[in-house]
């Protein structure tokens, strides 16, 4: 949502009335575009001596494998995927939305990033719940819900239960909340006074986009780790 | 016999409120992380920069009670 709230798309499909965040799904694809465009080059002509472009790949892919290592003992690389893709996207998408220049001019929501609305994080957010409970019941099957029948064992499987709707309810605020409220103390501080006044915030909303993409991807790796993990 | 606009607002007077005191709860928890990070780094300060990546990792996540509060006054004011 920017100053003049979303650019909204009605429509009727198969019955139901439907409306499209239209802004959100521009400013998604254009994220989607420089993450994919960025991979391709990436990976193009990879060699045993690296380029510059391939180093700093390389260190990256190096991050996420160190964070998974660290988190999750064993058969850890297989998560990659998931975990790198969103923790790109997501770091493409916050960034996106301190460009002092706007790059596309829409209608109406300008190109803020898309992460300032609900829809895409709790798509995200659901995504991460489908993941992590496939992996629990892959690693240990029906025991992944259900492990002991006791008095404790029923309770802890009720607390699982409802650890299904809270995780995802959690994730998706609070990426969508960090991300709007820099958005909205932004546009405050241009009020108040639009000299460099907005400057320090923008350069704290940077800092700010780095960390949620960090705490998105840490705790996607901590839900996964709890599911296909022995303890508890 | 409270008409619409004295609802209005009152619900933006409960907006203030609700965002008012979602940020004691963030205000505490920074303090007390950034308490942590100064102890742990005066215990050994070689390992400084680790913590301080830990430290904004827990200070985000306490931040983001505060944002759930942000969450319901944008709400109540109308906002969203």
């Amino acid at each position: 949502m920017s100053e003049t709230g979303h650019w909204i798309y009605n429509t009727v499909i198969a019955g139901h009335a439907m409306s499209f965040n239209l802004d959100t799904i521009f400013t998604m694809w254009f994220a989607m575009a420089v993450v994919i465009v960025f991979a391709l080059i990436a990976t193009r002509k990879l060699s045993m001596v690296p380029s510059k472009l391939q180093a700093v790949c390389e260190s990256i892919m190096q991050f996420f494998w160190g964070t998974l290592d660290t988190m999750i003992p064993n058969k850890n690389r297989q998560h990659v995927p998931l975990v790198a893709s969103l923790f790109l996207f997501i770091l493409t998408a916050n960034l996106m939305g301190q460009l002092p220049l706007r790059l596309i001019h829409l209608k109406q929501g300008e190109l803020a990033s898309p992460t300032n609305d609900l829809n895409l994080t709790a798509a995200m957010a659901i995504i991460v719940l489908v993941y992590y409970v496939f992996m629990g019941f892959k690693a240990k099957g029906f025991k992944f819900l259900f492990h002991e029948f006791s008095f404790t064992g029923v309770i802890m499987t009720l607390v699982e239960l409802i650890e299904m709707i809270t995780r995802p309810l959690s994730l998706a605020i609070r990426l969508f909340a960090n991300i709007l409220a820099g958005e909205i103390l932004v546009s405050v501080a241009l009020g108040l006074f639009a000299y460099l006044l907005p400057l320090p915030v923008m350069l704290f909303e940077i800092l700010v986009a780095f960390i949620q993409a960090t705490v998105f991807m840490m705790l996607t790796i901590a839900y996964v780790s709890a599911a296909t993990g022995d303890e508890h | 016999m409270i008409d619409t606009n004295t609802t209005m607002e009152l619900a933006k007077l409960g907006g203030g409120i609700a965002i008012g005191f979602g940020a004691i709860g963030a205000g505490l928890g920074i303090g007390i992380a950034t308490k942590g990070l100064m102890d742990a780094i005066s215990r050994q300060p070689e390992i400084a920069g680790k913590a301080f990546g830990f430290f904004l990792l827990g200070a985000a996540l306490s931040e983001a009670c505060t944002l759930y509060a942000l969450v319901v006054a944008a709400k109540l004011i109308g906002l969203m």
